[in-house]
């Protein structure tokens, strides 16, 4: 077996307790996803990528910084990944999506905060995350309370850079996003000597647009009334794109939707006549947060879509390529970053928009609401995003939750209820 | 008694090529992460059918792919724990 814990022992890691974790992982991850019945062949890649996630990648990241390379944490999808390839750095979009790390993150962070924050807190002060310990620096942003002030905390760890996000969509906002955008650069082209070049910034331009496509694919294969894919398997995927090499992940999953689209024209289903189908929406989900698509898909449903960070705001818009200087593809990066409907802004009207075109694309039933306790922002604009729902006539369900394993049944009751309701 | 079947390698790109001979010889498999009970380190191992176990062991010696054992485990339900 391949044996990494000298790798780990070199990142500082706790190994007695990173041991906790390994222990727990493959078991859970049997019960989600390998009792899955009818699963794609090209999944195989993705549980390579699991049963692998604190090895083969991490040895990648090793061996790109022996070569005097960086490694670039970050946790939001406003954070621009073209600026962090072009500057020859591997940007890693890290977890935070155990119960585990909760603990370890409550020794600095009061106990009301969300989940997301506490746990990618914990899993840098408990030294479990390898891939927290290969980062040379995190780019964290201004998307809400708690994360902005966790950032202060986070910066006695590890370098931690802000990028301010402004919070409405005005023609000044979108000024003031490129020059975040220009200041980004500067930072990266410090932190790895690498001048950002227009060549180099257009090529990674052109790079992640492909990773968007390919995303695009996925996810519209989704569409198909028989679903060639369960949504567990399709939110794993996405959770993988934030920090497996672009170019192998573009490879593979291309591969997968050729399987997938072949699956279409065969009738090969996940879903059986009359499954419910259903769009969820909310706060994002960090691997290991499988907990609300598996409770989902084990009531007779089918989850065929995301409208959240670790699903359509990810890869929806493309940056537009056209542009070569320097100034007209910094402008398209914040034009694309700021197309993104995330609650932090306000008014947000998009996002409304977003769902109901989401649940027609898709045929949803209708939709589940999720949203990570404490998160202000997604649950307070649940309101709004009730009544636009119900005045297009699409059912919604609201449910707010963590990472534990307390309340499973209950949610897995209320969703039942839910779906029954359905008819 | 049901059991599942698993064979573990020294490294996973010995995993991948047995995984590549397998599908060109349209053999069922799986590739999950090696369940805890059969090792403590990391990494990937490939889930089998039993009666695909005499083809498998062929393909392994003409292509000389080198593994590190072959396991059967008990098959349980196991209650799925978030965390």
């Amino acid at each position: 077996m391949a044996d990494y814990r000298e790798l780990w022992q070199k990142l500082g890691m706790d190994l007695e307790k990173h041991d906790v974790l390994c222990e727990v992982l493959p078991q859970l991850y049997g019960g989600v996803y390998l009792s899955q019945e009818n699963r794609p062949e090209g999944m195989n890649y993705y549980n390579f990528v699991v049963a692998e996630v604190h090895g083969l990648r991490i040895k990648e990241l090793d061996d790109h910084k022996k070569e005097g390379g960086k490694v670039v944490g970050t946790f939001c999808v406003f954070v621009p990944d073209e600026l962090i390839l072009a500057a020859g750095a591997i940007g890693v979009g890290l977890c935070a999506g155990s119960q585990f790390w909760i603990e370890d993150g409550e020794k600095v962070l009061p106990r009301n905060i969300c989940p997301l924050v506490k746990a990618f807190m914990g899993a840098k002060l408990s030294g479990t995350c390898p891939y927290f310990q290969s980062c040379d620096m995190i780019i964290g942003e201004t998307t809400c309370d708690a994360k902005k002030k966790a950032w202060e905390i986070l910066d006695d760890y590890v370098d931690t850079y802000v990028m301010d996000l402004p919070q409405m969509k005005r023609e000044k906002d979108h000024k003031k996003w490129a020059e975040e955008i220009y200041d980004l650069k500067e930072k990266l082209e410090k932190l790895t000597g690498n001048t950002i070049t227009e060549e180099k910034l257009h090529e990674a331009i052109k790079l992640c647009n492909r990773k968007r496509i390919a995303l695009q694919r996925l996810y519209n294969a989704r569409k198909a009334l028989d679903v060639p894919i369960s949504g567990k398997d399709a939110l794993l995927i996405s959770q993988i794109a934030f920090y497996d090499n672009p170019e192998r992940f573009i490879e593979m999953t291309n591969k997968l939707c050729d399987e997938l689209e072949e699956r279409i024209e065969k009738g090969i289903s996940v879903n059986k006549k009359g499954d419910k189908r259903i769009l969820i929406s909310g706060t994002p989900m960090a691997v290991p947060n499988w907990k609300m698509h598996h409770i989902v898909e084990n009531s007779g449903a089918v989850v065929v879509a995301e409208e959240t960070c670790t699903g359509t705001r990810y890869f929806e818009n493309l940056v537009d390529e056209s542009p070569t200087t320097m100034d007209g593809m910094i402008n398209a990066l914040a034009d694309r970053y700021l197309k993104i409907n995330c609650a932090c802004f306000t008014p947000n009207k998009g996002r409304e928009e977003d769902i109901i075109r989401l649940a027609k694309e898709y045929k949803a039933d209708g939709v589940i609401y999720n949203c990570l306790q404490f998160c202000h922002t997604y649950n307070i604009e649940y309101t709004n995003v009730e009544k636009a729902l119900k005045e297009a006539g699409i059912p919604v369900l609201f449910i707010e939750s963590d990472y534990s394993n307390d309340d499973v049944g209950q949610i897995q009751t209320r969703v039942e209820a839910f779906l029954e309701m359905l008819g | 008694m049901e059991y599942d079947y698993y064979i573990l390698f020294n490294t996973h790109t010995d995993g991948l090529v047995l995984a590549k001979k397998l599908k060109e010889n349209n053999i069922k498999y799986t590739i999950v992460p090696t369940p805890r009970q059969l090792s403590k380190s990391c990494g990937i191992a490939i889930k089998y059918e039993h009666e695909d176990e005499k083809a498998i062991l062929d393909i392994i010696d003409k292509h000389e792919i080198k593994i590190l054992a072959m396991h059967s485990l008990e098959r349980k339900n196991m209650e799925i724990k978030f965390i």
